[in-house]
This record gives C-alpha cells, sequence and structure tokens, in this order.
C-alpha cells in the first residue's frame, strides 16, 4: 500500500486534519535545508512536500521564488535533490511528495526520474504544469503510476466541474486544492466560496482534499476543520525561517500541528 | 473570410505543432485558455468580427505596411533583389499593434475590463498600451528590470497611454521573466483580465491565435509583390526571438513550395557559450516551460538559461512552437547574426536605403546582407522589417560611441 494511503487511515482513525509542510529544497543551501525538514518532521508534519527548484516557477509567489533562485544559486539541482532525500531517507518515516516543474521532470527523463524517486521511497508527485490533456503524449502520470508513485492533481477554484471530472480520472491519494486565485503565499480567507468549492471538489473527485496557498495562521486551520482533511503550508514556513531561522520554524509548526488536532478529517 | 487559410504545418485541435506546443498550463489558467480559445473559434467565423479587425487595420493601424524595393542596397550587394516589409510604418512602430488589435477584440467579446501584458523591448507593451487606451481597458505591463533601464522611452511612453508599467525584479530580469510575472498576475485575476501576450508563445491557444492576427503581413507582401514583380519571392527573412514577425511574413507562403523562408536569431557576442546569445537552435534543447513545450536555452537539469542579445525584443530563451516545427521539418531555415554584424547591418541600412530600423529587425538585415551576394540577380529576397528604431536610440548611440551624443546626454543631465 502507498504510504500516503496509510497516512490517510491514520488521519481518520486519529480524527484529525493532516498537515503537510512544505520546504525547497536546497534552501538556503544542502545543510541548513537538511536541518529545517529535519525540524518539520519532528514537529509533527504528516506529510513532507519538497520542491525542486527551478529557474521559472509559475505558480509560485515571491517568497518560495526567491527561496528557488537561493538554492539553485547555492547548486541545487535534480541529482542534489535526490541526494538530499536520500539522506534524509534513512531517519524519516512521512510520506514524502516532491514537488518539481514539468520541465524538471522531462529533463530529467520521466522514467529515470520515477524510477529514481521509488528507490528513495516518495510517494506522491505534485507537478503543477502538467494538465490531463497533455498526458497523451507525455505518459507522466501513467508512468509514475507504474512505479506507485501518486500523481497528485492540481485544482483550483476555477476548475469547472468538467475539469474536476478529467482530473478525477487521474486522481491518487488526494487532491491538492488551490484555495483561491492567486499564487503560492498569498493571503486566504476561509468562506462560503472556499467551502463549496472543496464539497464539490469532494463530491465529484471522490478523494481527501487537501488545502493549499497562502495558509499561515491557527485560525485558518480551525476554519477548516470540518472542510478539508489536509492542510498544507509552505511559504509561511520559508517566511518564518527567515526572520527566526531553525527555531521560529520548529515553534510556528508546532502551533499549527496543534490546531489540527481533534474533529478535522472529514 | 481571412482566418480560413490551412497548412499542412497546422497545429491539431490542442495546439500541437509535431511534439512542439501544448497547453502546459497550471489547473488555474485552464479556464481562461478554455475561454479565449472558445471566444476565438467563434470570431474566426464572424463576418462582422473579420470587418471589424481589418478596419481597424486600415482607418487606425495604418496597414498594409509598404513592401519597399531596396534599390541602393541590391546594387551594392550586387545578387539578388531585395524588398523590405517596413512594418514600422504602423502606429507604436511596429508589427505588434497587429495581434494586439485582434487580441483587444477577443477581450471585449469575453467581456474583460483589464488587460495585462509582458514586453521586452516595449514595443509590444506600447501597442496593448495603445489598444487599452483605444479600448477603454485598464492596463497593467510587466518588464523585466534591466528591459526598463535599457528602453525607458517606451516605458514612458506606456504610461502616457495610461498603463501602470511593473519592473520585474526576479530571475535575469528580463523577457523571460515578464512573461512569468504576467502570468502569476493573471493567476491571481484571471476571471477580470485577459492576458495580451506578446508573441507567439506561451500556452494553447496563444501561438495559434497571434499567428493568425499576425498572418496579414504575410497576407500584405504576397499582393504587394505579385503586383511589382507577378511572382512569388524565392526567399523571406525575418528576425525570431518568440517568432510573431516571422511567422507573419511565413505563414501564408507555407504552402507556396519554391518560397525558401529564413529565420535570424540572436548571436549576441557568439553562440559558443551558452549566456552570451539568444539562439536557440545552437545549444538549445526541448523543454517545457511558460506553458509550452519548444526548443530552449536550459542548463542539463531544465533550468532556463540567462541569454544576451543587443536587441531586448530577441533576448529570450524560448522560441514559437510552430517556428521549432517548421525547423524540424525543413521547411524553414534558421541562422543567427551577432550585435557587431546587426550594429553594421543597422548602419547600412540606414545610409543606403534611408530606414532607421529597430535593433531586432536589424537582425533580419544582417542574415539578408550574409544571402543575397550568393544569389544571382534573378532571386527575390523580402525582409520583414519588423519595427523602426527609434525607441534604440540610446543603445545604437552607446554601441557608436558617438561623442556628440555622449555631451547631448551629459549636457541634459547637467540640466536636471
Amino acid at each position: 500500500m502507498n504510504a500516503i494511503e496509510k497516512k490517510l487511515i491514520q488521519l481518520k482513525k486519529e480524527n484529525r486534519l493532516g498537515l503537510i509542510a512544505h520546504a525547497v529544497l536546497g534552501y538556503p543551501n544542502m545543510e541548513k535545508s537538511l536541518e529545517i525538514i529535519n525540524s518539520l518532521i519532528s514537529n509533527g508534519s504528516d506529510f513532507l512536500e519538497l520542491q525542486i527548484p527551478f529557474s521559472d516557477p509559475v505558480a509560485d509567489g515571491e517568497t518560495i521564488m526567491k527561496a528557488c533562485e537561493v538554492a539553485l544559486k547555492s547548486g541545487m539541482n535534480t541529482d542534489e535533490a535526490f541526494e538530499l532525500v536520500g539522506n534524509l531517507r534513512r531517519a524519516v518515516n512521512v510520506p514524502i511528495l516532491l514537488m518539481a516543474y514539468y520541465n524538471t521532470i522531462f529533463r530529467y527523463g520521466i522514467k529515470r526520474f520515477c524510477k529514481k524517486a521509488k528507490d528513495l521511497r516518495v510517494s506522491g508527485i505534485i507537478v503543477p504544469d502538467i494538465p490531463p490533456e497533455e498526458e497523451i503524449a507525455e505518459k507522466f502520470i501513467t508512468t509514475s503510476l507504474e512505479y506507485d508513485i501518486y500523481p497528485i492533481r492540481v485544482v483550483s477554484p476555477s476548475s469547472s466541474i468538467n475539469r474536476l471530472e478529467i482530473n478525477a480520472r487521474f486522481a491518487r491519494g488526494f487532491v491538492y486544492c488551490i484555495s483561491h486565485f492567486g499564487v503560492t503565499g498569498t493571503k486566504t480567507v476561509v468562506d462560503d466560496r472556499l467551502t463549496r468549492y472543496l464539497q464539490r471538489v469532494k463530491q465529484i473527485m471522490k478523494l481527501p482534499v487537501a488545502v493549499g496557498f497562502g495558509l499561515s495562521k491557527a485560525e485558518q486551520i480551525e476554519a477548516l476543520k470540518g472542510v478539508a482533511d489536509i492542510v498544507i503550508v509552505g511559504s509561511a514556513i520559508i517566511k518564518n525561517y527567515n526572520e527566526g531561522g531553525i527555531k521560529q520554524v520548529s515553534s510556528f509548526i508546532k502551533s499549527l500541528k496543534e490546531s489540527t488536532m481533534g474533529k478535522g478529517y472529514i | 473570410m481571412i482566418f480560413d487559410f490551412h497548412t499542412k504545418y497546422d497545429g491539431d485541435g490542442k495546439g500541437h505543432f509535431g511534439e512542439y506546443g501544448g497547453r502546459f498550463a497550471p489547473e488555474m489558467l485552464i479556464p481562461a485558455l478554455e475561454e479565449l480559445e472558445a471566444a476565438y473559434k467563434n470570431a474566426k467565423k464572424d463576418k462582422k468580427f473579420e470587418q471589424e479587425f481589418l478596419e481597424l487595420l486600415h482607418s487606425f493601424a495604418g496597414r498594409p505596411t509598404p513592401l519597399t524595393f531596396a534599390k541602393n542596397l541590391t546594387k551594392k550587394l550586387n545578387g539578388a533583389k531585395i524588398y523590405f516589409k517596413n512594418e514600422g510604418l504602423n502606429i507604436t512602430g511596429a508589427h505588434k499593434i497587429t495581434h494586439c488589435l485582434g487580441q483587444a477584440l477577443l477581450a471585449k467579446k469575453m467581456d474583460k475590463k483589464r488587460i495585462i501584458a509582458e514586453t521586452g523591448a516595449g514595443q509590444h507593451g506600447v501597442a496593448a498600451a495603445t489598444v487599452a487606451a483605444k479600448f477603454g481597458f485598464s492596463c497593467t505591463v510587466y518588464m523585466g528590470e534591466v528591459d526598463v533601464a535599457r528602453q525607458r522611452p517606451n516605458v514612458f511612453w506606456m504610461q502616457q497611454l495610461g498603463a501602470e508599467v511593473i519592473p520585474v525584479k526576479f530571475g535575469s530580469r528580463t523577457l523571460k521573466d515578464a512573461v512569468n510575472a504576467a502570468l502569476k498576475d493573471w493567476i491571481t485575476n484571471v476571471e477580470s483580465t485577459h492576458y495580451l501576450l506578446g508573441s507567439t508563445v506561451g500556452p494553447h491557444p496563444f501561438p495559434t491565435i497571434n499567428r493568425d492576427f499576425q498572418s496579414v503581413v504575410g497576407m500584405e507582401v504576397k499582393e504587394q509583390i505579385k503586383k511589382s514583380e507577378g511572382r512569388l519571392p524565392d526567399y523571406l527573412i525575418a528576425c525570431v526571438g518568440g517568432g510573431s514577425n516571422a511567422i507573419g511574413l511565413f505563414y501564408r507562403f507555407l504552402n507556396d513550395g519554391k518560397v525558401k523562408m529564413i529565420g535570424v536569431e540572436a548571436g549576441g557576442r557568439g553562440v559558443e557559450k551558452i549566456g552570451d546569445h539568444a539562439t536557440r537552435f545552437y545549444g538549445g534543447e526541448t523543454g517545457v516551460v511558460e506553458g509550452y513545450k519548444s526548443v530552449f536555452l536550459q542548463d542539463e537539469y531544465g533550468n532556463l538559461a540567462l541569454t544576451h542579445s543587443v536587441s531586448a525584443g530577441l533576448d529570450y530563451p524560448g522560441i514559437g512552437p510552430q517556428l521549432a516545427y517548421l525547423k524540424e521539418q525543413g521547411r524553414a531555415d534558421f541562422t543567427y547574426a551577432t550585435d557587431k554584424e546587426v550594429l553594421d547591418a543597422f548602419k547600412l541600412l540606414a545610409k543606403t536605403e534611408g530606414i532607421i530600423c529597430a535593433l531586432e529587425s536589424a537582425h533580419a538585415v544582417a542574415g539578408a546582407i550574409k544571402l543575397v551576394p550568393t544569389l544571382s540577380k534573378d532571386k527575390i529576397v523580402v525582409v520583414n522589417l519588423s519595427g523602426r528604431g527609434d525607441k534604440d536610440i540610446f543603445i545604437v548611440a552607446e554601441a557608436l560611441k558617438d561623442k556628440e551624443w555622449r555631451d547631448f546626454i551629459r549636457s541634459k543631465v547637467y540640466e536636471y
């Protein structure tokens, strides 16, 4: 069984929201990056979303984009990223999701990328810029499934029922729901529109829903209880690191984790 | 109907030109791209839309632009006959206004109140700001900080036209980053905003709709050359950044097998080293960036490479997917011109023909200067001058180390 499934069962049993903590691999450098990720784990992140930095991250806001630039400058690349994941793997037991823009995977070779990821027990891959329509020629989703790596589908409030149905055919594990119209790290308000959208996704795609983009506060997470199954936090972690280093990241994740407890998972 | 034209080099229903093209966009943008595609499909068949488009081209943009026989240059190079398609005579000084008017009509149909655009040299930005003023849209233009610095006159004009110009301060701070910034804006404001993308790049349907609007250039040339020469040309030459002026000239000739096509890329300081040039077909590889698959200058991990060109408009690591396909199919050939060759071509054109062209277009002239002497005198070459050179006054004066110009700038600084 894919480790994502196991985790979802656990969350249901414990009746709480799942927490996905995001990090840019190699930010601000290899060594510190490893420290940040370890603190995400030790403070209770349920999943890790590890982003391979890319020069032109179109869906990312300023914080993650800058982090990608810094990481690339410090020498991060796909091979180094796998090495970092390999180093982590020895100590980590939470499911790892890789996040990459499609060109990173395409250039590495789809099969080679998936095989490498599988060897490192990666459970899922999030690629924001490969719609199902391109799958016919690219065979990225099919290949990742061959290696039992879940291709996590990303949908948005603008996704029509038709779009959700098309994505449903390829979705596994959970659905990554972008909370609002915007790039990563921009403010999200949990309102009726968001609630209705998450219900729509759940109904059509028949999978747990993870909400991301612009989450940074315990109140937002409280408000998502009973509405979402998983919350994803990214830019806010980097901002906390930039402000107060590892120590602040640890207390930030700890406080988020506390707010995920109780009456969460639907 | 002018848009009812097909070639065997067209994309499939999903905008794939062979291996290239497609719609590699985040899910957030798919609905907007579908909406645009549907609006265009309807407009294409709509007689009224076509009339409105052509009327704007004639009464506002200044079309048709002239096709000028270059008598002096032809004599000097002593080979094929040279004609220049002078797109610099369009309002705003370049071919870009053509697809801007087309897209503005589509934006109106889709009931959008705001347009955004990216720009390199500023030509597309000025054209976008112009149609925004004319149609009453609010307008934001993204421009790399490096380009803002080297193309200040166009920034000033965009602002005079009522547009907000936002300098992009990340990445290489040039055109590719402006595209990125515009896409991020579109992701954020997708319901109210139309992204007036400025070249034949990006996710489907942009490469196709911009090509169709720009194909007016080739249509005009076909008529004009038949009138003056009674036959089709042997060669078409155009500079290639994203490719809008090149495909605009080429498209209507794709079915005429005997007409050869040459795209001239930016050779910068020379094509040996990545980072020194913007010549995708020397050192570029297939990749998927900014919503489309094509040939990109990139490193082995897929990160886009830095590019260099004396002309901001060609300083871009990707190329329109249909042009990559035409190259693969052997239907179009590509060459390059270095910054130095471009400046020489610019000077020669000004002195022999009395035309001050944009540095982008001077790449095509440089290509012609190399080709024409190798051809016999009965051959005909049409060179696309995509824009006029006014905007480049600072760059050219600096490159030519003009002392009087420097004194002038100094005296201006002193005045301020």
